[in-house]
């Protein structure tokens, strides 16, 4: 199936300003965001700031990565400012050679799940305003220095949130037939369409973030800007429906990529999404209360900071660690691979994105179902918070679904993530463990396995949200 | 804890608050000491995570100045709750005070 051969939505993205079209309403969005981040109530209940961003953004973004591929990079609200600024700004320079990966990029996203935890930006209108803010600064300031996507390849933590996430969509974009990019002579969908008189000038970009279409193997660093699809004169290039999460079980040379065995980088980046996904989970049940008031006394400080890193250290650095090391030591030990252990850690690593998948899924899929309604109320209360009261009174009791509802679907989700995971890492070790294959399935299963685990607890938890007061007791 | 020129006064049972069904009850004085009698007072708890959908509740006046309410907590945490006053004489105002560590 080809998303673009549909009827309605494929004509419609098909257009040459498709993209600027869905951008301009996410734009408006986020600056109502923005506005009413800095001027309006700062109780996160009743200002959209907080509500789009915590609730509906986040569990939208997550199921659409389900059900469809990365929408959100292709309806990004930051690009649109940074596609105009790219009217004056001319850059010239290319991001730096060592930089060109994904290390600086997880060290933001880390950065982000701390800060989000640190000044509880679930509470805080105010802060998640200047968060957005900051977003356009950041792809602003980045793409106006440097040349092509450098920002959404190398910078946005978002992105590559979205990036490990669609490796698990059912729909990528892709060419529709390979023997007609075999007899292709301009390479448009790379190079982009130049003028016929002028070569040095480009009327329609190629892709920014250096996928060769023909070469190009699933949806990392694919935004889904459609540039290629608007770039190739054959019209070869879809939206096309595929199995979910098998470019994680195979290893050929991607463009743009190279090989997902020799990306350290992109292997730390999928554990940090998987582990990340249970500490994430981990900041809204009681018991976090309980270890950082330990942690506190233990370190005898008051402060969050030091508690918080504590925690970040022993669940996103130690314990992935920890873990993954055993599989490897166990796979290498039991199979009698010959395989080194960083090798091994690193290739099977991606086996664990569609349990981390299914953890982010439950998570946020519990705050978007839970709190579905609650946009109306908030936006009826925005317009009157400005003197504008046209949506009429705010209906406070609107309610989502119940939790206990959605909690089945949250253990839905992890289940189908776990399944996800297993037939990952046993396509893996079957295709490309001649010996033993079974036993090298059984310690990454395992890690599955207890990943699941974890997040079953976790989501079985009482939630509590409290800001925290340490050495209170 | 004043509001313009009232002094309220709240008490939360059981001790420590649990999830499920707290009491609150206010009293209500003037700057002279006298208690304000014959007001409405609607309650509102939201938790600090947007997407909570506010509980709402109605307080009854058992004494003179004295009113109570029963809410129905949802989520163990910190609470906001905004007392939402009509007085006799029509006058309107809202009064806030938090419930902090609400026990799962």
């Amino acid at each position: 199936m080809d998303l673009l051969r549909l009827p309605l939505a494929g004509s419609l993205l098909k257009k040459r300003h498709a993209r600027t079209l869905l951008q301009i309403p996410l734009f408006i969005i986020s600056a109502a965001m923005i506005f009413h981040g800095l001027l309006g109530p700062q109780l996160a209940p009743r200002n959209l700031a907080t509500t789009l961003t915590w609730v509906h953004f986040r569990g939208a973004l997550i199921l659409v990565l389900l059900l469809a591929g990365n929408f959100f990079c292709l309806a990004c609200p930051f690009m649109l400012v940074r596609n105009l600024a790219r009217k004056f700004f001319h850059p010239v320079r290319n991001w730096p050679r060592r930089l060109r990966n994904k290390w600086l990029s997880i060290g933001l996203f880390v950065a982000m799940l701390f800060v989000y935890e640190w000044f509880d930006l679930w509470a805080s209108p105010w802060w998640t305003a200047w968060l957005i803010v900051a977003y356009f600064a950041g792809a602003l300031l980045i793409d106006a220095v440097f040349k092509h996507a450098t920002f959404c390849k190398f910078v946005c933590p978002i992105g590559q949130f979205n990036f490990v996430a669609s490796t698990v969509s059912p729909f990528e974009v892709a060419v529709r037939d390979h023997d007609v990019c075999e007899s292709c002579a301009t390479k448009d969908c790379i190079r982009g369409v130049r003028e016929v008189e002028a070569p040095l000038v480009t009327i329609q970009r190629g892709c920014e973030l250096a996928l060769f279409q023909p070469r190009k193997v699933g949806n990392v660093d694919c935004t889904f800007c459609l540039d290629c699809v608007q770039a190739c004169p054959h019209d070869n290039v879809g939206i096309m429906s595929r199995v979910p999460a098998v470019e994680l079980a195979v290893d050929p040379m991607r463009s743009g990529i190279g090989f997902f065995s020799k990306r350290k980088d992109l292997a730390v980046l999928a554990v940090v999404f998987g582990f990340g996904g249970l500490l994430n989970a981990f900041g809204m049940i009681s018991p976090v209360y309980a270890l950082e008031q330990w942690l506190a006394k233990l370190f005898r400080v008051n402060t969050e900071f030091p508690v918080l890193a504590s925690i970040f250290t022993l669940f996103l650095v130690i314990e992935p660690l920890l873990l993954i090391g055993v599989a490897s030591w166990i796979t290498r030990v039991w199979s009698g691979s010959q395989r080194p252990l960083l090798l091994l850690a690193v290739r099977y690593s991606y086996s664990l994105v569609p349990i981390g998948f299914g953890i982010w899924l439950a998570h946020y899929s519990f705050h978007l179902l839970t709190g579905l309604y609650t946009v109306i109320p908030v936006t009826q209360s925005a317009f009157a918070d400005f003197g504008w009261a046209i949506l009429g009174q705010p209906h406070w009791s609107l309610p989502g679904l119940a939790p206990n509802v959605v909690q089945l679907f949250e253990f839905g989700f992890v289940t189908l993530g776990l399944l996800g995971s297993l037939l990952v890492s046993y396509s893996i070790a079957v295709s490309e463990e001649m010996v033993h294959p079974v036993r090298v399935f059984i310690p990454w299963a395992t890690l599955s396995l207890l990943m699941a685990g974890a997040a079953f607890w976790l989501l079985s938890q009482p939630m509590e949200m409290r800001a925290v007061a340490l050495g209170s007791g | 804890m004043k509001t313009a020129d009232l002094t309220f006064a709240h008490e939360i049972s059981p001790q420590p608050p649990r999830v499920g069904k707290v009491t609150i009850t206010l009293n209500i004085q003037d700057t002279s000491g006298a208690p304000v009698a014959g007001a409405h007072l609607a309650l509102e708890g939201n938790m600090s995570h947007a997407g909570m959908v506010p509980v709402l509740a109605e307080a009854k006046e058992v004494q003179p100045g004295r009113y109570q309410s029963v809410m129905e907590l949802s989520m163990a945490g910190d609470w906001k709750v905004t007392v939402h006053v009509t007085l006799s004489d029509g006058r309107k105002l809202d009064h806030d005070f938090e419930i902090k560590g609400v026990e799962p």
